[in-house]
């Protein structure tokens, strides 16, 4: 059964994904519409705030940022888990449009993908099933220094490390 | 040489860790083999036609005499007591089980290297020119920013899971020893004329299936900026290159797609967010980079010119040698030697455990514990004294590592090919050891002048045959394996792809072809004109006519 990770934690999904909605059909609180369905609905849908948006890999969210930027909840839909797309969109959400919601990852992960899901700002996973979604836990702290800067650790190690010296911190 | 701080170390140790976990996993079932298969390339580990097949980064070609010593241990501890130098500057073992990598790793982790990203659909092994930091002609040392890039690309958290395998390279000389017209991002490295170190940025260079030329994007760009450019390259390709089929994955594709300029617009915008970010290098970053390749104290050493003469007037093995293999350094006294394993009979690139240990001891005895590793598969000693050549030669021929042949038709790049290799379709190393005993006269192959032979055993271009000047690549026709041949590319400065002759040809064609399209060039050639400009200038229509009368 898919697992939901939240905050480094098995958590309980409140939350239901709508694959393809019908066009003004009724839209419950905390569901998660597609990026184009959300688009083409009504503005007292794009108001709402108790609803979602999920974006394919390839989606580009630099139009309606500011809105999407503004939900509670935004998921990226990972369809191979060697693909790599929605770690760069993740980062962008979060780091360049200023997103400070649920950001989650759904679809072909691979446990081994999320400590790349963390540092890119993705704070929920949906997992497999139970086991995968420990494992996915167990790997993000695997590795405890990492040279870049990510959605995480603001500074790369250059200039923690520097910075580290400069205070006579070990 | 670069050494490791702390921080690096912990990295190292940890993924080392993380990768012994994830065999564990394996091994329990908890992975599938397709999920395995990322994990463990990315990890330098693939499964090959025989065995697993490990291959170790040598950091932009450069080992110490230390980390050779722990690879020729690791060679006869795991394998079968020898590894290969690869075109891509790195080391491979052939023979060792899953099981035990974990273990090699965590042993050559104690030395300061690993096999992190050496595969996979990530940012590959940085590589740059062999003679970096000691050669003649270089304006600036590219090596530390190398390892600055290859710190930057190790896990990065966006770009370990791209559309395809992505090749950097670096070159900071005159001579473009480095093939940075045909890397996924190729980089100049020279000093302005205020005397800052600036880059040129090329991309969209690639050989394999659709081999291409990379463009200059972006010109004299100042060092501080190469991360965050880097950055800017790597996302709009990892958003946008092709993901649906590999063989249009790779950026030279993306470029292609959206033309050079409507990249580098967009790579441009991309790094107007990113410019004098974080990422921005800081001056004691580079210097503290830098201090690492600090030239080494270079001793006043004796006038060693009568030596040398005399010597070569005594021996016209070590003579040739010297002529071929032996290059200009920046110190005075000294001299870059390179130690070729061309030699006939032996697989290009192979070299054993004691072959390992005794160059180890030489870069110890005759330089400063630093040894190379050329994508022409050879060994290189960078800091020789003058003096100390006929001695090092001496110590090279018993060993097997003096052809003389450096740059010539016999010092071939060759692939492992289908004797090893599980996507070849044909073999490589019979036909260059073919090729190798059809035409071993020293006097022949000198006056023949500088012919890089190239030989890959599939479309994947591992041999690099498309900037071969001669070019061979192995094809499969109705299961039977066949030979194309192709004339003209280059790899240097003016780099250029190699344009096909016509049909292939069957392995014991091969070397009538090569003797016919040779004959052609030496009635042809004017005075000491090389073989790439006869074929630039006459193009390749007479050697077509003569291969196909050749091949009969």
């Amino acid at each position: 059964m898919p697992t939901l990770v939240k905050n480094l934690g098995v958590a309980r999904d409140d939350w239901t994904l709508l694959e393809a909605p019908e066009a003004n059909a009724h839209v419950p609180a905390r569901a998660i519409l597609p990026l184009a369905a959300w688009l083409e609905g009504s503005a007292a849908l794009k108001a709402r705030t108790d609803i979602g948006v999920w974006l394919a890999g390839d989606a580009d969210p630099e139009a309606n940022a500011a809105a999407l930027a503004a939900l509670p909840l935004l998921a990226i839909h990972i369809p191979a888990f060697a693909d790599g797309r929605g770690l760069s969109l993740g980062a962008l959400l979060r780091t360049r449009y200023g997103f400070g919601g649920e950001l989650r990852a759904f679809g072909d992960i691979l446990p081994d993908l999320a400590p790349y899901l963390h540092r890119c700002g993705f704070d929920a996973f949906v997992l497999a099933d139970d086991r995968a979604a420990h494992a996915a836990i167990e790997a993000v702290g695997a590795i405890t220094g990492h040279y870049q800067a990510s959605a995480t650790v603001p500074l790369p190690a250059f200039r923690r490390l520097a910075r580290d010296a400069a205070e006579g911190v070990g | 040489m670069y050494r490791y701080t702390e921080f690096d170390q912990r990295f190292i140790d940890e993924r080392v860790a993380q990768y012994r976990q994830q065999t564990r996993r394996y091994l329990a079932g908890e992975l599938t083999d397709e999920q395995f298969q990322q994990l463990r390339l990315r990890n330098g580990l693939y499964i090959q036609r025989l065995a697993p097949m490990l291959r170790v980064a040598a950091p932009y070609g450069t080992l110490s005499a230390t980390q050779l010593r722990a690879l020729a241990d690791i060679s006869r501890r795991y394998d079968k007591g020898y590894g290969h130098l690869t075109t891509r500057q790195n080391v491979q073992f052939n023979w060792p089980a899953l099981e035990a990598v974990p273990d090699i790793l965590a042993d050559l982790a104690t030395v300061e290297i690993h096999a992190i990203q050496t595969s996979g659909s990530c940012i590959r092994n940085i590589t740059t020119d062999q003679f970096a930091g000691v050669a003649a002609d270089e304006a600036v040392d590219p090596r530390p920013y190398c390892e600055i890039t290859r710190q930057w690309s190790s896990q990065h958290p966006e770009f370990d899971w791209l559309p395809r395998k992505f090749k950097i390279a670096f070159n900071g000389a005159a001579a473009d020893r480095a093939a940075t017209q045909v890397h996924d991002i190729g980089i100049r490295v020279r000093r302005d004329a205020a005397g800052q170190d600036v880059l040129d940025f090329l991309v969209g260079g690639g050989l394999g299936r659709t081999p291409a030329i990379g463009g200059v994007i972006r010109e004299g760009l100042a060092a501080e900026h190469l991360l965050t450019y880097l950055e800017a390259i790597l996302r709009i390709y990892n958003r946008y290159g092709r993901r649906d089929n590999k063989y249009k994955a790779r950026i030279k594709i993306l470029a292609r797609a959206m033309t050079l300029p409507g990249l580098k617009e967009r790579v441009d915008a991309e790094w107007g967010h990113l410019q004098d970010g974080p990422g921005t290098l800081t001056a004691a970053e580079i210097e503290r980079v830098k201090a690492h390749f600090a030239p080494p104290a270079y001793a006043q050493q004796a006038d060693a010119t009568a030596l040398l003469a005399e010597r070569r007037l005594a021996s016209p093995a070590f003579n040739a040698w010297m002529r071929n293999n032996v290059a200009a350094h920046k110190a005075p006294g000294y001299a870059i030697a390179t130690l070729s394993t061309k030699l006939t009979g032996v697989p290009p690139g192979d070299v054993t455990d004691v072959q390992m240990d005794a160059v180890a001891d030489w870069a110890d005895a005759y330089g400063h514990g630093e040894v190379r590793i050329g994508h022409e598969q050879n060994f290189i000693l960078p800091d020789v004294p003058m003096g100390q050549l006929p001695e090092l030669w001496e110590r090279a021929t018993a060993q097997g590592l003096a052809a003389a042949n450096l740059g010539l038709l016999t010092d071939m790049v060759c692939c492992p090919g289908g004797d090893y290799c599980s996507l070849a379709n044909a073999k490589s190393i019979p036909l260059a050891e073919a090729i190798q005993r059809r035409f071993d006269d020293r006097d022949y192959l000198h006056d023949l002048g500088q012919i890089d032979l190239n030989i890959s055993g599939c479309m994947n271009a591992c041999g690099h045959h498309h900037v071969g000047h001669i070019g061979i690549l192995g094809v499969d026709k109705k299961g039977a394996e066949f030979y194309q041949v192709s004339l003209g590319g280059n790899a240097g400065d003016d780099a250029s792809l190699g344009k096909i002759l016509g049909p292939s040809f069957g392995r014991e064609e091969v070397p009538d072809v090569i003797e016919g399209i040779l004959d052609v060039f030496v009635q042809e050639r004017r005075e000491a004109e090389p073989f790439l400009h006869c074929v630039r200038r006459i193009g390749i229509e007479p050697f077509r006519q003569r291969a196909y009368a050749n091949a009969g």
